[in-house]
C-alpha cells in the first residue's frame, strides 16, 4: 500500500512537473491583414513523428478549401476535387526551393491524390486549368504552430520551455523570424511587411 | 446598270469596314459571375478552350451543376415551386445577379507598303494644277472598335447574347449590332430525344460556320468569307454576267437556326433558315408597317426577296486521346492538369439562296423576273495536338447566270459565275500567353478579275479585290499575339497580298507591272 502511494505521489509530480515547463507563445501579428501563421522553427537535434492524419485540400466551386493549411513536417495531405469540372494541382516551390515544384496532374470528381510533404517551407498551391485558384500549405518543421485570427492575435500551446526561433508568415509578406524563450505564457509580436 | 453597281460596291465596302473585320469577344462578365479567369474559357481570347466550347454548348453556363460555380446567385424571377402552379401563373426564370455587361476596346497602327500609292499612276499625265488625292500614308494609327456585349442564361436553358459595336474608327455611326439572339437550349427535351440533340435559336446571329469570324482572332478576315460573287457586264472583258450577289458567309443572319451535339466532341449539325438579301438594297415602302418602323413602315426590312435561304452543317469531331475514358470528357487529362483533347474533326456545310433581278421588259408595263439560283458548298478540318492547331476549309460558289433577251422579253441562261477558294491556318501556342499563327487565304475568281480590268482607282472598287494581277488571289499572313494579362493582348501580323495591276481607267493598258501592297498591322484589344 506505502509502496503505491509513492509510485502516485511521484507520478503525480512528474506530470505536474511536465505541465508547468510546458507553456505557450502567443502575440499578435500585424501590419498585415487576415490569417497568419506562426511556428517553431527547426529545433537542432530534436525530431518529432510525423502526424498519422491527413488533411483535406479540397477543390471546390473552383476555390481551394481551405485557403491556408498548416501542416507538420512528414505529414501527408490529401487533395480533394469536389468539382464537376476538372482541375490540377501544382506548386511551383517549397519555401521559396523552386527545385521541389511538383505537378500533382488531374483526377476526377470525388478521388483523392495524397502527397507527403518532407520539406519545411509554404507551399504556394495552383491550379493550371483555373489560374485565379490559389492556396498555401505551410509545412511547419515542428509541433507547435498557430494559425491567427483575422485580427492577427495567435497562441501557440503546449511548447515545452526554452530558447527557440518562431517563424511568423503572411501569404505575400516577407517571412519575420525572432528569439523566443519560452517560459510559461510567453508573449512574441511581429510586424510584417510586404 | 452601272450605278447599280456602284450602290452594290459601296455595300460591300460597308460590310468589309463594319462587319468582318477585327471582332473578337470574350466575356469578361463570365468571369465576374463565376469569380474565374478568361482563361478558364479561352486559349488565347477569343479563341474558345474544350471547355469553353462546352460553357457555350450548354448556353453559357457550366455543364453539369452550373449553380455551385456561380460566386454572384442569380435573381429569382419566381420561386422554382411555381413550375409546379404552371400554366396557371409564369413560369419562373432567372437573370443574372449583376448586369452580365462586357465592354471591349482595340487600337491598331498600321504599316503600308509604298506600292500602295501605285493607283496613282491612273492620275497622270493630268492637267496642270489640278489638286491630287491625298496618297495612302505609310503608317497609321487607328482607334478601333469600342464595343458593349452581354450574354448568360434566363434560366430554363434559355440563353442570350447580344453584342454591338457602339463605335468603329472613332465614330459612332460606324457602329453596328453583331449577333442578337435567344437561344433555346436542349428543348429536344420536349420531345424525348437525346440530351443537347435539338436546340433552337433565334434573332440575328452569324451563320454556324465551321470557323467563325465574328469571333475570330485573327486581325485581318479570312478572304473566303468575304467573297461576294459579282459577275460582270464590263465591256472591256470577254464573257458577260449579270450576277450581282453581295452574299458573304461573315454578314449575319436574321432568322432561326436548329442545332444539336457537341462541339468539343461527337456530332454537331445546324440548320438555319434566315432572310436573303443578294442585292445590298431592301425595300422599303412608307405604306407597309414594319415592327420597328411603324405604321410608316421603311425600317426594319432585310429581305430583298420572298425567299429565304437555307444553311446546313454538318461535322463530326473525333478525340483521338490514347486514353478512352478521357476522351469522353469535356477536356483531356493530361500528365500535369487538364488539356484540349487532341482532335480531328471533319465537317461540311451547304448554303442555299435564290436571287432575284427584276427588270421592266419590252412593252415598257411589264415586268421579268430572273430567278438566280445559287449554293456554297465546302468541307473543313480542324486537327489539334496539345499547343499545335491546324485547319482549314474550302468553299465553292456558284450562281446561275441569266442574262436579259435583247428583245427584253425574257432571259437566256449563261456562263455561271463561280468562284473557290479557303484557307488553312495553324497556330502554335509557344508559351500560355504566345500563340504564333501562319495562314494561307486563296481565292480564285474569274469574275473578280475581269471586273477590275479598267477600273477607276478614283471611283469605288469595282468588285471585292482591286485591280487583281490574276484570276487567283492568294494572301500569306503570319502573325503572332500575345496576351499581357488575360483581358490585354497585342497582336501582330503581316499580310503577303496577292499582287495587283493598274490598268489605266476604262482601257485594258496597263500602267505598272505587278505588285503587292503588303501590310503590317499592330493591335492592342482589351476587355473588361
Amino acid at each position: 500500500m506505502m509502496k503505491r502511494n509513492a509510485l502516485v505521489l511521484m507520478v503525480s509530480i512528474t506530470v505536474l512537473s511536465l505541465a508547468a515547463s510546458a507553456g505557450t507563445i502567443s502575440g499578435k501579428v500585424s501590419g498585415v491583414s487576415g490569417e497568419s501563421v506562426v511556428y517553431v522553427d527547426t529545433i537542432a537535434g530534436k525530431t518529432f513523428p510525423a502526424p498519422t492524419k491527413s488533411p483535406v485540400m479540397d477543390q471546390k466551386g473552383l476555390v481551394f478549401q481551405p485557403h491556408l493549411l498548416v501542416v507538420q513536417v512528414g505529414t501527408s495531405v490529401d487533395f480533394l476535387n469536389s468539382d464537376k469540372v476538372q482541375h490540377n494541382v501544382f506548386w511551383t516551390s517549397v519555401g521559396g526551393n523552386k527545385k521541389l515544384t511538383h505537378n500533382l496532374g488531374t483526377w476526377p470528381q470525388g478521388e483523392k491524390r495524397s502527397f507527403k510533404f518532407d520539406t519545411p517551407g509554404a507551399v504556394p498551391l495552383l491550379c493550371n486549368v483555373h489560374p485565379e485558384m490559389s492556396a498555401y500549405i505551410i509545412v511547419a518543421p515542428t509541433p507547435y504552430f498557430a494559425t491567427s485570427d483575422k485580427s492577427g492575435e495567435y497562441k501557440i500551446e503546449n511548447v515545452p520551455d526554452g530558447s527557440y526561433t518562431v517563424v511568423a508568415w503572411h501569404e505575400g509578406a516577407k517571412n519575420q523570424s525572432k528569439p523566443v524563450t519560452v517560459s510559461g505564457d510567453t508573449k512574441a509580436d511581429f510586424t510584417l511587411s510586404k | 446598270m452601272r450605278s447599280h453597281r456602284r450602290s452594290v460596291v459601296v455595300f460591300i465596302c460597308f460590310l468589309f469596314l463594319f462587319s468582318f473585320s477585327r471582332s473578337s469577344y470574350a466575356i469578361p462578365a463570365f468571369s465576374r459571375q463565376y469569380g474565374t479567369s478568361c482563361a478558364t474559357c479561352h486559349i488565347d481570347f477569343p479563341k474558345l478552350n474544350d471547355f469553353g466550347k462546352a460553357f457555350k454548348d450548354a448556353g453559357f453556363k457550366f455543364p453539369k451543376d452550373d449553380g455551385d460555380f456561380l460566386k454572384i446567385p442569380p435573381v429569382m424571377l419566381g420561386a422554382p415551386a411555381q413550375k409546379e402552379l404552371w400554366p396557371h401563373t409564369i413560369y419562373p426564370g432567372v437573370i443574372p445577379g449583376i448586369i452580365p455587361i462586357g465592354l471591349r476596346f482595340n487600337s491598331f497602327f498600321n504599316v503600308v507598303s509604298k506600292n500602295a500609292n501605285n493607283i496613282n499612276a491612273q492620275l497622270l499625265p493630268g492637267t496642270p494644277g489640278t489638286v491630287l488625292p491625298s496618297s495612302i500614308p505609310r503608317t497609321d494609327f487607328e482607334p478601333g472598335f469600342f464595343s458593349i456585349f452581354t450574354a448568360g442564361n434566363f434560366g430554363s436553358d434559355i440563353a442570350f447574347w447580344v453584342d454591338d459595336d457602339i463605335s468603329v474608327s472613332g465614330a459612332n455611326a460606324n457602329g453596328t449590332l453583331g449577333d442578337a439572339y435567344l437561344r433555346f437550349v436542349n428543348i429536344g427535351r420536349f420531345f424525348k430525344l437525346p440530351k443537347d440533340s435539338l436546340t433552337f435559336k433565334i434573332g440575328q446571329f452569324e451563320l454556324d460556320l465551321p470557323f467563325t469570324q465574328a469571333r475570330a482572332y485573327d486581325i485581318s478576315p479570312y478572304d473566303i468569307y468575304t467573297e461576294a460573287n459579282i459577275g460582270v457586264l464590263n465591256s472591256l472583258a470577254p464573257g458577260q454576267q449579270n450576277v450581282n450577289n453581295v452574299f458573304t458567309f461573315a454578314g449575319a443572319a436574321h432568322g432561326v437556326e436548329f442545332s444539336g451535339g457537341h462541339t468539343y466532341g461527337g456530332y454537331h449539325y445546324a440548320f438555319a433558315i434566315m432572310d436573303q438579301n443578294t442585292s445590298g438594297s431592301t425595300a422599303s415602302n412608307p405604306n407597309v408597317p414594319t415592327a420597328t418602323g411603324g405604321n410608316s413602315g421603311s425600317v426594319g426590312l432585310f429581305s430583298d426577296s420572298n425567299f429565304k435561304d437555307l444553311y446546313g452543317r454538318f461535322a463530326y469531331r473525333f478525340n483521338l486521346d490514347s486514353d478512352p475514358a478521357s476522351r469522353k470528357e469535356i477536356q483531356a487529362a493530361g500528365a500535369t492538369g487538364p488539356r484540349d483533347h487532341t482532335f480531328l474533326t471533319l465537317g461540311t456545310y451547304y448554303f442555299y439562296g435564290r436571287s432575284v433581278q427584276h427588270i421592266i421588259g419590252d412593252t415598257g408595263t411589264n415586268v421579268l423576273e430572273a430567278r438566280e439560283p445559287f449554293y456554297r458548298v465546302g468541307g473543313d478540318f480542324n486537327f489539334n495536338y496539345h499547343a499545335f492547331n491546324l485547319y482549314g476549309l474550302f468553299m465553292y460558289g456558284h450562281d446561275d447566270n441569266l442574262l436579259p433577251l435583247s428583245t427584253l422579253t425574257g432571259f437566256v441562261s449563261s456562263t455561271p459565275a463561280k468562284f473557290n477558294g479557303g484557307f488553312i491556318q495553324s497556330d502554335y501556342m509557344v508559351l500560355p500567353w504566345l500563340m504564333t499563327i501562319m495562314r494561307w487565304d486563296r481565292v480564285q475568281s474569274t469574275a473578280d478579275f475581269l471586273n477590275g480590268i479598267g477600273s477607276s482607282a478614283a471611283g469605288p472598287n469595282p468588285g471585292n479585290y482591286f485591280s487583281p494581277a490574276g484570276d487567283t488571289r492568294n494572301r500569306f499572313t503570319p502573325g503572332a499575339q500575345f496576351l499581357i494579362h488575360a483581358n490585354i493582348k497585342a497582336s501582330f501580323e503581316y499580310q503577303i497580298r496577292p499582287p495587283q495591276i493598274v490598268y489605266a481607267s476604262g482601257a485594258t493598258a496597263r500602267l505598272t507591272n505587278p505588285f503587292r501592297t503588303n501590310v503590317a498591322t499592330a493591335a492592342l484589344e482589351f476587355v473588361y
